[in-house]
């Protein structure tokens, strides 16, 4: 066995606690995001959101609102008295909501996804970061795959953004060979390509049900369906394959569907395999190297001896990721969230998957 | 177990509600429309600070595609998830025997002549009052 001798060599430090793959970063104002936008983009960004289905309820968990003001998310030291310091986080995943690819015109929604990279960049991931607790993603506009890999490359090495993000409503599933140099780029990169809900129906992108549904709450349920769509697309187009080493990470999509889904699609793939024939392995078996669900919003059985059949069905041992989704309305408690589990299988979903996935 | 006033009827007005911490317990209350309810503030669900959230009405049960709108100042809206919640008795809207909230018994009791330090008595009128809330 080699003898370690060099006395110098860096200890990487291993935190321990939980880490929370879905956590919202707002700016403080439109304007902060402006003036990371140069002109024309400047002077025709307005905010804007994602235009229809919002919750009539509550947006937001009501308690998250700042008490210094401002909307919810936007001061770091509020979310990490509420959240990071409240649970214990080791790692929050910071998603920002650009929601940049429901445009028109893609050179729009470009310079939109790069503002929000520069201001992530700026602040939650530079002057809020005094401790490495976040971690950023690379928002990119779908629609301009080509300018999505420029984007990539331009943050490629950061140390902080640790993954490139976009939402899922799209004008084509995610499988299509028009999306490839966003993975080229990701697979060069060794970034994952997350896919979080937001703008289906919405803009350019087409809406993943017979129709737009009439209420938020069937828009809300149904978001699960884009990301059965996506996800059996990436794997008849046999995406894994001509990338191998890119991966995806399907947050806030649901989780109880994913092992039926895949059951559903191995069988086919028995009866079928002769129409997708660069496919080497069957498909429930690209998972594990190629595939994570985040946990929020988690189903919740009556029974939770049920979950935990779920659970086992779907490998959460080694796919699933806690995710608490703050400061929305349908925020997961780290302590709530889950019925109990078992301390190995606890540590698995709530630390260990994302720690590896994400090789923090 | 105990009695625990928590302020006088004149600074409590109709449509308010006051979170506080009685004998350890997290707790909210209300006045809806000069009655007070006592919640525990705590969401039966995931924990939030239930006594925080909007206070309002809600739809009523109807007829498919009927909206009858109801019992303003009545409902309320855990700040996390949406639940709602009657305030006047702790119960969940949507599964009324399952999912509820502690209630505690609020009333109302007139001063005392001696506290004042009047010699005679007089009619009390309910402004006149202290809030206690029994655990």
């Amino acid at each position: 066995m080699e003898q370690q001798t060099d006395t110098k060599v860096e200890q990487k430090t291993i935190r321990t606690g939980l880490i929370d793959c879905d956590v919202h970063p707002y700016p403080r104002s439109t304007e902060e995001i402006r003036s990371y936008m140069k002109k024309p983009w400047r002077d025709r960004y307005n905010g804007g959101g994602r235009g229809f289905f919002g919750n009539p309820v509550q947006g937001d968990r009501v308690d998250a609102r700042p008490p210094q003001g401002g909307s919810s998310g936007s001061d770091p030291d509020f979310l990490r008295k509420q959240l990071i310091d409240e649970y214990g986080h080791a790692y929050a995943i910071l998603m920002p909501r650009a929601f940049c690819n429901l445009h028109p015109d893609p050179d729009f929604g470009t310079a939109i996804a790069a503002a929000y990279n520069d201001w992530l960049a700026d602040t939650w991931l530079s002057k809020y970061n005094h401790d490495g607790v976040f971690k950023g993603s690379i928002t990119v506009n779908t629609q301009d795959p080509l300018a999505a890999a420029r984007e990539i490359e331009r943050w490629a090495g950061h140390p902080h953004f640790v993954q490139v993000m976009t939402d899922s409503g799209a004008r084509s599933p995610f499988g299509q060979r028009e999306y490839y140099p966003i993975y080229e780029a990701c697979e060069k990169f060794g970034l994952p390509f997350a896919i979080h809900p937001g703008t289906d129906g919405m803009g350019i992108n087409t809406q993943p049900s017979p129709g737009y549904p009439t209420h938020y709450i069937e828009w809300h349920t149904c978001l699960s369906l884009g990301f059965q769509s996506h996800l059996v697309s990436f794997m008849t187009e046999g995406v894994f394959e001509r990338f191998p080493g890119f991966k995806i990470v399907l947050v806030e999509g649901g989780v109880s569907w994913l092992a039926p889904l895949m059951w559903r699609l191995d069988a086919e793939y028995k009866a079928l395999r002769s129409e997708v024939p660069w496919l080497k392995r069957r498909p429930t078996e690209y998972l594990r190297d190629h595939v994570r669900i985040t946990s929020q919003p988690l189903e919740r059985p009556d029974k939770d001896d049920h979950l935990l059949q779920i659970f086992d069905m779907m490998d959460a041992e080694h796919l699933l990721m806690f995710s608490s989704d703050y400061p929305h309305w349908d925020f997961d408690s780290p302590t709530r969230a889950f019925p109990k589990l078992p301390e190995a299988l606890r540590r698995r979903i709530f630390f260990e998957n994302a720690l590896e996935f994400y090789k923090l | 177990m105990g009695k625990h006033v928590i302020g006088a009827v004149a600074e409590f007005p109709a449509g308010t509600r006051r979170t506080m911490v009685v004998e350890g317990r997290p707790i909210g209350v209300f006045n809806v429309n000069n009655t007070y309810y006592a919640l525990k503030n705590s969401c039966p669900h995931q924990g939030a600070p239930l006594c925080v959230g909007t206070v309002t009405g809600m739809t009523l049960p109807s007829r498919p595609g009927e909206y009858v709108y109801g019992r303003e100042g009545e409902i309320l809206i855990c700040p996390w998830h949406g639940w709602e919640f009657d305030i006047t008795n702790g119960k969940s809207i949507f599964d009324p025997h399952k999912c509820l909230v502690k209630t505690y018994d609020v009333t109302v009791e007139a001063e005392e002549a001696g506290e004042t330090g009047e010699l005679e008595t007089y009619p009390v009128t309910v402004e006149s009052g202290k809030i206690v809330v029994h655990m």
